[in-house]
């Protein structure tokens, strides 16, 4: 035994078993987050179930199985069950009904033993609706400009609308959206004339001119706008519900119609496929517990993107200071201790103090120098993307000045004396040598950067984030990049759906396959920083003295 | 460098065609480096006592003497290297071509790309042969490309390096051996036309026939350039030299042709040392 120990096997496997449980642990994570994740994607089966309830009264409902548990049946005595006396645990169903202008609430809870008859009926369908959230159901009929057709017709009917609801869209969007953005510049414009006391009459003139024709522009998309609502809302699908109720839904709310039962393995699997798409790629509905989760994903990539390159030069050249031109004295170790404290400074505190320095001095001072004309609304005196990024900036700047100046430090003296007496001053051996040789250990501050970043959203709360964005901070008009304006992120969103949501159990799901959307976005930034370190060292490696 | 013996024999200076210089008292037009009661200190410890001497132009001078004996110093001194050392004070000139490189308004770089330095390790830079040997002039703000590939190939040449190396000017320079890669470095140093080279103990890395490549390589190298070389192999000082300088302690000992130092040496200290007594 004591041998054993001596020769040092039991350390091995201390730290093996050390490295499996960060290894299970991480994968567990992943695992977990993934399977509930993804699941939200596949079309699940549709049931139908007969019930009877303890006072004898018959009913139907339609829905998904969402989740079941098991509960003792003790607590279950006030009613009155009749029950082999063996039986201790009862089954209990979540069923997700939706029809949410029947019933208020979208779940409900259904004990096993009420159940007498479960079916998967085919034509049952799922209705994937802009507001309302799902309806379940049959389909009665297709009524097409008051008249019933027959109801192959629908996916024609649901390709037409949704060729108009593109064109409402891309109106609304970029035409309309346009026109008010330079509308609102020329209100800015005026007001600026104004507070300079230079609105003359041919200004004025000529900004009324500007309204005027805009105005005719705006009058004239607008009809085009009514002429597509009135096409977009001519025809109605008739829905009968569990109860048997007739429901007419308007053609012009539907996304999509799903006969989730009728579905093979392939056809499960691209629409599997199909939701994920979407859900990247849309926006998101009903206070965010539906749709996709495009602007996060755009603001989070695009504030991650603005914060390293704020926060790359400012970090690399402070590490230069340091390392290179301060003198070795107290004073510089001192500031050196001071940096690497900063990084264990809590996120919150840098919010804090973005928003008191960023947002309230700086973009206050900003706006009184440069927006007075639409005070006292705010321009930069408001949460929003650059201060974001800036914050985010401060807070990961210690990794950044961390790590060049371990490669600063790691870089042979040979190289700096070989450059210099070749007549090289300090400043171009730094630019010429000692940086490109250095740029790997920079890219690892950078990666490590982005990885704190990217995940963070206490301080971004209180310095940008908001829960819905109506506008992406990139856009069509002038100048194009809208860094005033606040932005939606993942990591807000996983709090925000999952916390805030009215409807939490719905949400479930989303947040996990917005936490994996999360880890999947930080995993590929880091993959990209990564393989543009390993070239870096490949280009700069050392020789191997 | 198809003959032997006269490598073997004596590359210095040779009695019969030429007499030994009298370094005491040479003609100014013949003084590449002129040192005149220097003394350093690093912190408070004295490293080099009152050294007075002359390089004499186009030649090749060796320092010699035991670890720590203050070679390496002095010759760090000469294109000002230790001025990169915390805590170094010198005293006394260093006269090229007639002016103190120690005057206060002279310009450091100015100076380096007059004498070069080749160090004991190679340290070729992480960038291609090329860039490599033209990083000097691309410094001196020459940009033209064709100025620099003829730069390039003359310096290579020179550096006995073209031949192994014109097809691949462009692959990294990492990939030479350490006697090409210390040529290289040799190259780089010379691209620039410097008037003195100085070689710190170039061959201590290197496998004894890359050490015989770079020896031939000085020999050509005094054509053109003053040399002074620091070595701790006496072989390789009686071998590349013309002039030798014993040092010990941070004291010059003793400076003469070098077939007068290594044959009959006037001191006690410097034949204790060259016939093998210490060191």
């Amino acid at each position: 035994m004591n041998k054993w120990f001596k020769s040092g096997a039991p350390w091995i496997w201390l730290s093996a078993a050390g490295v499996s449980i960060s290894l299970i642990s991480v994968l567990g994570l992943l695992w977990l987050i993934a399977s509930r994740g993804l699941s939200y994607f596949w079309p699940s089966q549709l049931y139908q179930f007969d019930v009877l309830d303890k006072n004898g009264v018959k009913s139907v409902v339609i829905g998904e199985i969402y989740d079941r548990e098991e509960i003792p049946v003790s607590q279950l005595a006030h009613l009155n069950l009749v029950l082999p006396p063996e039986q201790e645990v009862l089954e209990r169903l979540l069923i997700k009904t939706g029809n949410r202008e029947l019933v208020s609430l979208d779940f409900r809870w259904l004990l096993s033993h009420y159940i007498q008859k479960t079916e998967t009926p085919k034509d049952l369908v799922v209705v994937e609706r802009r507001t309302n959230g799902n309806f379940y159901g049959y389909i009665d009929s297709v009524v097409v400009d008051g008249k019933v057709v027959d109801s192959n017709q629908l996916t024609t009917l649901l390709a037409r609308v949704e060729n108009f609801q593109q064109q409402i869209d891309d109106l609304q969007k970029s035409d309309i959206g346009a026109i008010n953005y330079q509308l609102e510049r020329l209100r800015l414009k005026t007001r600026k004339y104004q507070l300079q006391n230079k609105l003359t009459a041919s200004v004025q003139a000529e900004i009324d001119s500007e309204v005027v024709s805009l105005n005719q522009r705006y009058a004239k998309l607008e009809q085009e706008l009514m002429g597509y609502r009135e096409e977009i809302s001519r025809d109605h699908l008739v829905m009968r519900a569990m109860d048997g109720q007739l429901v007419p839904i308007n053609l012009e709310y539907i996304l999509k119609v799903t006969f989730n039962n009728k579905l093979n393995f392939f056809e499960k699997l691209s629409t599997f496929f199909s939701q994920i798409g979407s859900f990247i790629i849309e926006d998101p509905r009903e206070a965010n517990t539906e749709g996709g989760v495009f602007p996060a994903i755009f603001g989070t990539v695009l504030m991650v993107l603005l914060m390293t390159v704020i926060v790359s030069p400012l970090g690399v050249i402070a590490a230069i200071y340091l390392h290179e031109y301060a003198g070795k004295n107290a004073f510089t170790s001192f500031l050196r201790i001071a940096v690497i404290n900063l990084a264990g400074v809590p996120s919150i505190v840098y919010g804090v103090f973005g928003l008191g320095f960023f947002v309230y001095m700086v973009g206050g001072s900003l706006d009184q120098l440069f927006y007075s004309e639409n005070l006292p609304s705010p321009t930069f005196g408001t949460p929003g993307v650059l201060w974001s990024s800036l914050t985010l900036a401060i807070l990961t700047l210690p990794v950044v000045i961390v790590s060049t100046e371990e490669g600063l430090s790691r870089i042979p003296s040979e190289m700096r004396y070989g450059s210099l007496a070749l007549g090289a001053t300090k400043a171009e051996t730094l630019w010429r040598i000692i940086l490109p040789i250095a740029s790997p250990a920079i890219m690892t501050g950078i990666i490590l950067a982005i990885a704190r970043a990217a995940g963070e959203v206490a301080p971004l709360m209180l310095v940008g984030v908001v829960k819905m964005a109506p506008n992406l901070p990139l856009d069509g008009n002038f100048p194009f990049l809208h860094l005033d304006r606040k932005f939606m992120h993942l990591g807000f969103h996983i709090y925000d759906v999952g916390f805030q949501s009215p409807n939490v159990e719905a949400a479930r799901p989303l947040v996990f396959a917005t936490a994996l959307l999360l880890v999947s976005i930080i995993v590929a930034l880091n993959m990209t920083a990564v393989s543009i370190r390993n070239r870096l060292r490949e280009k700069y490696k050392m020789l191997e003295h | 460098m198809i003959s032997i013996s006269p490598k073997v024999l004596a590359t210095g200076s040779d009695p019969l065609i030429k007499s030994p210089l009298d370094l005491n008292n040479l003609p100014p037009e013949q003084v590449a480096l002129d040192i005149k009661q220097l003394n350093l200190f690093y912190g408070k410890k004295q490293a080099l006592n009152n050294i007075t001497m002359s390089i004499p132009k186009g030649q090749v001078t060796a320092f010699i003497g035991p670890s720590g004996c203050g070679k390496s110093t002095l010759l760090r001194c000469i294109n000002r290297m230790n001025d990169l050392v915390d805590d170094c004070h010198i005293s006394g000139e260093i006269n090229l071509n007639g002016h103190n490189i120690y005057n206060k308004h002279v310009d450091v770089a100015e100076l380096r790309r007059k004498v070069g330095m080749v160090f004991q390790r190679p340290n070729p830079f992480p960038k291609t042969i090329y860039e490599n040997v033209v990083y000097g002039l691309r410094i001196m703000g020459e940009n033209n490309r064709r100025r620099l590939n003829d730069a390039a190939e003359q310096s290579l040449r020179s550096a006995a390096l073209w031949n192994e190396v014109k097809d691949r000017l462009h692959e990294s320079a990492l990939g030479l051996s350490g006697g090409q890669q210390q040529r290289l470095v040799i190259a780089r140093a010379i691209a620039i036309q410097p008037e003195v080279l100085l070689l710190d103990e170039p061959t201590s890395a290197l496998d004894p026939i890359s050490t015989l490549v770079i020896e031939e390589l000085i020999n050509d190298l005094k054509k053109q350039f003053t040399v002074v070389i620091v070595t701790h192999n006496m072989q390789q000082a009686a071998r590349v030299s013309d002039q030798t300088a014993f040092m010990y302690m941070g004291d010059l000992i003793e400076y003469s042709d070098t077939n007068t130092l290594f044959t009959t040496p006037l001191k006690k200290k410097t034949e204790d040392y060259i016939t093998g007594r210490y060191g």
